[in-house]
């Protein structure tokens, strides 16, 4: 199997349709507009061709993140615990104020505060989800609670974890 | 000379480089980046108190931590174009977000974001410093500037005639009639910046 396999990037895909003109497979032409993983060769041929730089060729195996530094992690998780209460104080106001404005805010600052804790995991060593520390964290999650426990075994399958 | 902080964006005015004293910059004058006004500036204060009492250990992770690593994990495997494992992670952040839950108000959310600003991210960028970790630089600076705005937006009344954006990368709140054509904070094209819609 190739090491490597083709996407498109549907928002920068210009219909030039040269992709599907090289692809050996015919691969490059689905009706979801993506490309059909399971037949694609990894040659590149469609990449090469694309004026508008809409495929890329992204690996099945992604190499080991970075090892972060503990010290480091832990002043990261100190923030994520802070901004993950902001962002649950906000969806209480959110849920019971009756003020339309103070929802709107309340809103905004879910959303906000979401997205700061979301990029602060991945500098807190879960960049990629194939890293171990995805794995043991999806295993400590399935002691702790099994009411998920199909999804997180499906999970665990299906991620092809470093070790 | 000193530095002046646009408090939105968190662009510097360099006084030694800029050459001009920002007291001599006309009324008008706006930030580069983001269109501050120019009384919304702060000099940047020189001292840094970044207090050492002993902290607590950091405790196990709440649902709503669960719920947050489950959603960036998912975008994680959104990037990489593994649709099955995006749409588990996601079901998995919504069931872990459903059960969290803290109660609290304004005055709350205020008093944290002062503490991140004035502790939490000061700290962090001390030790990221120290171990040249130049990707958790990259996190804190974003997020120390939005948490600025955020700061800003719980002072401040939204004007009901606006609209409001969230960048979708970095969590930069826009507040205006057109947005910015780059996120002043993380430089993504607007497309990323997505409108909150009043309402529901």
């Amino acid at each position: 199997m190739s090491e490597v396999r083709a996407v498109r990037n549907l928002r920068l895909c210009s219909k030039d349709c040269l992709c599907l003109y090289v692809c050996p497979t015919g691969a490059t032409d689905t009706e979801t507009g993506q490309i059909d993983f399971t037949k694609c060769i990894g040659c590149g041929a469609c990449s090469k061709a694309c004026p508008s730089g809409a495929i890329s060729m992204v690996p099945y195996k992604y190499p080991k993140a970075q090892v972060k530094d503990e010290l480091v992690v832990d002043r990261l998780k100190r923030i994520i615990n802070s901004k993950v209460e902001q962002e649950q104080i906000a969806h209480y106001i959110k849920d019971n104020s009756t003020d339309e404005k103070e929802k709107l805010l309340a809103k905004v600052l879910m959303r906000a505060n979401r997205l700061i804790s979301e990029d602060l995991y991945r500098e807190a060593g879960y960049m990629l989800p194939q890293n171990k520390n995805t794995k043991d964290f999806l295993n400590e999650l399935l002691e702790k609670d099994s009411t998920n426990k199909e999804t997180i075994e499906k999970l665990l399958t299906l991620i092809d974890f470093h070790e | 000379m000193k530095k002046y902080i646009c408090p939105i964006c968190g662009y510097v005015y360099d006084e030694a480089k800029e050459g001009v004293k920002f007291d001599d910059l006309p009324d008008d004058w706006k930030c580069p980046l983001c269109g501050a006004p120019k009384n919304l500036f702060k000099a940047e204060s020189v001292e840094v108190i970044v207090s050492n009492e002993p902290e607590e250990e950091l405790r196990e992770m709440n649902y709503g931590e669960i719920s947050a690593l489950c959603s960036s994990l998912a975008r994680g495997c959104e990037k990489q174009y593994l649709e099955e494992e995006a749409s588990l992670f996601t079901k998995l952040a919504n069931y872990y977000n459903s059960k969290a839950a803290v109660k609290g108000d304004f005055k709350e959310l205020i008093e944290k974001v002062n503490k991140d600003l004035d502790l939490n991210y000061k700290k962090a960028r001390e030790v990221a410093s120290e171990k040249e970790d130049r990707g958790a630089l990259r996190v804190i600076t974003w997020g120390e500037k939005v948490s600025m705005i955020l700061k800003t937006l719980l002072d401040t009344d939204i004007p009901e005639d606006k609209k409001i954006y969230v960048c979708d990368i970095c969590g930069f709140v826009y507040v205006g009639d057109e947005k910015p054509e780059i996120c002043p904070v993380c430089k993504v094209p607007s497309f990323k910046l997505l409108e909150v819609e009043r309402g529901a």
